[in-house]
């Protein structure tokens, strides 16, 4: 596949989808950010920290506003075609996704400050700081596949969700025994499987992101193709 | 509990109608095999193979020079007329083909219409440029003439604007209803296919949104093919489209999938407006 934002005779088009592109990843740069600093917060209970998270989420929510505006002008103004209309889309989604995922940080930041006022949970910290590592680097790797139009990556990071998936239901399954061994910890032990549920969530954002980039390379829709199935070499260009 | 909604929502129909065609699955109006077309020395169209599906919008796209409006011309032997064109290969027409010796050039013609770039009427009447076609067969029976120029007129959308002034000189029409009413002429004669090279090239917005229009209704009852410098015309009007550069066909193709994913790197190229 050639380069998206270049090689058009009209220079103008050039400039309007290379902006969308640095657009989307500054965006994404925020949103990594946003997830890495929630965790970090909640791990070491820095109440600081996670206000600054809480605050990118008004960055986020411009740039999101931003991208989707230049999505519609392109839309509307070039009639793009083939890879230029499947870029617009691809992005307008994963636009979306990104979004969400600082959605998901602003509550994890939300349940930091719950358990830096209410105490500490006694269990979980191990299981939100090995998710935690997973999901930021899901999405660190779904923003670089993008940033280098890697199917391959794009492809091992979806992949990945299911890895995430699992520790999940481990994490979820130890937390509720220990919650049955003690009751008196419910409250602060359910602040932590929010924050897990919201890793979780992370982790299939990054890979829906993943799959919009693999439809803007591909021109296939692998949505609802089971991981099992996805692979790197749809119908080569 | 009778309030319970039950919800029967028909996905595969909904499915279906966004499902690219198949040229397979289509009758052959015309097809085309081996042609190449030489003006001179210079080849224009180097072996061409390509069928015309019946009742279809095929859209031909391509650079300027690409050989787009001589193969559309082919399929009414309009070349016949160039001195120096040289054709080998065959169209089939039905199974008939056009080139073969003893092919009565003149029936060809009202069998295969042509609509050219810029509005051609003849300086005579609404009504006598509608019938002109008809009278040259040899009809000239009032009622016949009077139902065939209504309906062309109905076809080609114009006869709601025209039908109080049908004897006023058809020069005194705007661009968009000159090229209406060509088309009207065209379809008078009940030909089967429509050769329709630029047809809104000429035409302000608003006409050229009524030809399009049109050649949507138009398919129901003839096979169409359209030249257009107008990507987003072809994309807009064609269940088919063909993508040619340079005297070869690039690409043919299902619409909906040549524009939104292209088989072929110089179609890409050509379509998002890239050096091909």
């Amino acid at each position: 596949m050639k380069e998206l934002t270049t090689d058009h005779i009209s220079q103008q088009f050039n400039n309007e989808l290379e902006a969308l592109r640095q657009h989307f990843l500054t965006m994404g740069g925020v949103v990594e950010s946003q997830v890495q600093d929630a965790v970090q917060a909640l791990l070491d209970s820095n109440g600081s920290l996670a206000e600054d998270v809480k605050d990118q989420d008004t960055t986020v929510n411009q740039l999101d506003g931003l991208i989707d505006e230049e999505c519609r002008r392109i839309l509307a103004k070039r009639q793009p075609a083939a890879s230029d209309l499947r870029m617009i889309l691809s992005i307008s989604k994963a636009v979306s996704e990104l979004e969400r995922i600082g959605d998901e940080a602003k509550k994890i930041a939300n349940l930091t400050l719950n358990l830096v006022s209410e105490g500490e949970s006694p269990r979980g910290y191990v299981e939100i700081n090995r998710i935690g590592q997973m999901v930021s680097k899901m999405v660190h790797d779904a923003l670089d596949a993008y940033a280098r139009l890697d199917i391959e990556l794009a492809v091992k990071v979806a992949k990945q969700d299911r890895t995430v998936d699992q520790e999940y239901n481990t994490a979820m399954r130890s937390l509720v025994t220990y919650m049955m061994e003690d009751p008196r910890s419910i409250s602060r032990v359910i602040n932590v499987i929010w924050v897990l549920r919201s890793l979780e969530r992370i982790g299939d954002h990054a890979r829906h992101t993943c799959q919009h980039l693999i439809f803007m390379i591909k021109g296939v829709d692998v949505r609802h193709v089971s991981l099992n199935d996805l692979t790197a070499d749809y119908k080569p260009k | 509990m009778s309030n319970v909604k039950t919800h029967s929502i028909d996905i595969s129909s909904m499915q279906r109608s966004q499902q690219a065609l198949r040229i397979e699955d289509e009758k052959v109006c015309l097809s085309v095999n081996n042609l190449h077309l030489y003006y001179g020395d210079k080849a224009a169209l180097k072996g061409v193979n390509m069928v015309i599906p019946e009742k279809k919008v095929t859209a031909f796209i391509g650079p300027s020079g690409c050989g787009k409006s001589t193969l559309l011309r082919c399929f009414n032997r309009m070349n016949d007329l160039v001195d120096t064109c040289r054709i080998t290969g065959e169209i089939n027409l039905h199974d008939e083909n056009i080139y073969a010796k003893g092919t009565d050039v003149a029936e060809l013609r009202r069998r295969v219409g042509m609509v050219f770039q810029k509005p051609n009427p003849f300086p005579k009447s609404i009504y006598e440029n509608v019938a002109y076609g008809l009278r040259i067969q040899g009809i000239n029976k009032k009622r016949l003439l009077d139902e065939t120029v209504e309906w062309a007129l109905r076809s080609a959308a114009l006869w709601d604007e025209v039908k109080d002034r049908l004897h006023e000189s058809a020069l005194g029409m705007s661009g968009g209803q000159q090229q209406r009413l060509v088309i009207a002429r065209t379809v008078a004669v009940k030909p089967e296919v429509l050769l329709l090279d630029e047809p809104a090239s000429a035409l302000d917005p608003i006409s050229t949104l009524k030809i399009e229009e049109l050649i949507h209704e138009l398919k129901n009852e003839f096979t169409i093919a359209i030249v257009t410098h107008n990507m987003q015309q072809a994309a807009r009007v064609s269940d088919y489209t063909a993508f040619m550069y340079l005297g070869d066909l690039v690409e043919f193709g299902d619409t909906n999938t040549l524009f939104t994913n292209p088989d072929k790197q110089q179609t890409e190229d050509y379509i998002t407006g890239r050096y091909g």
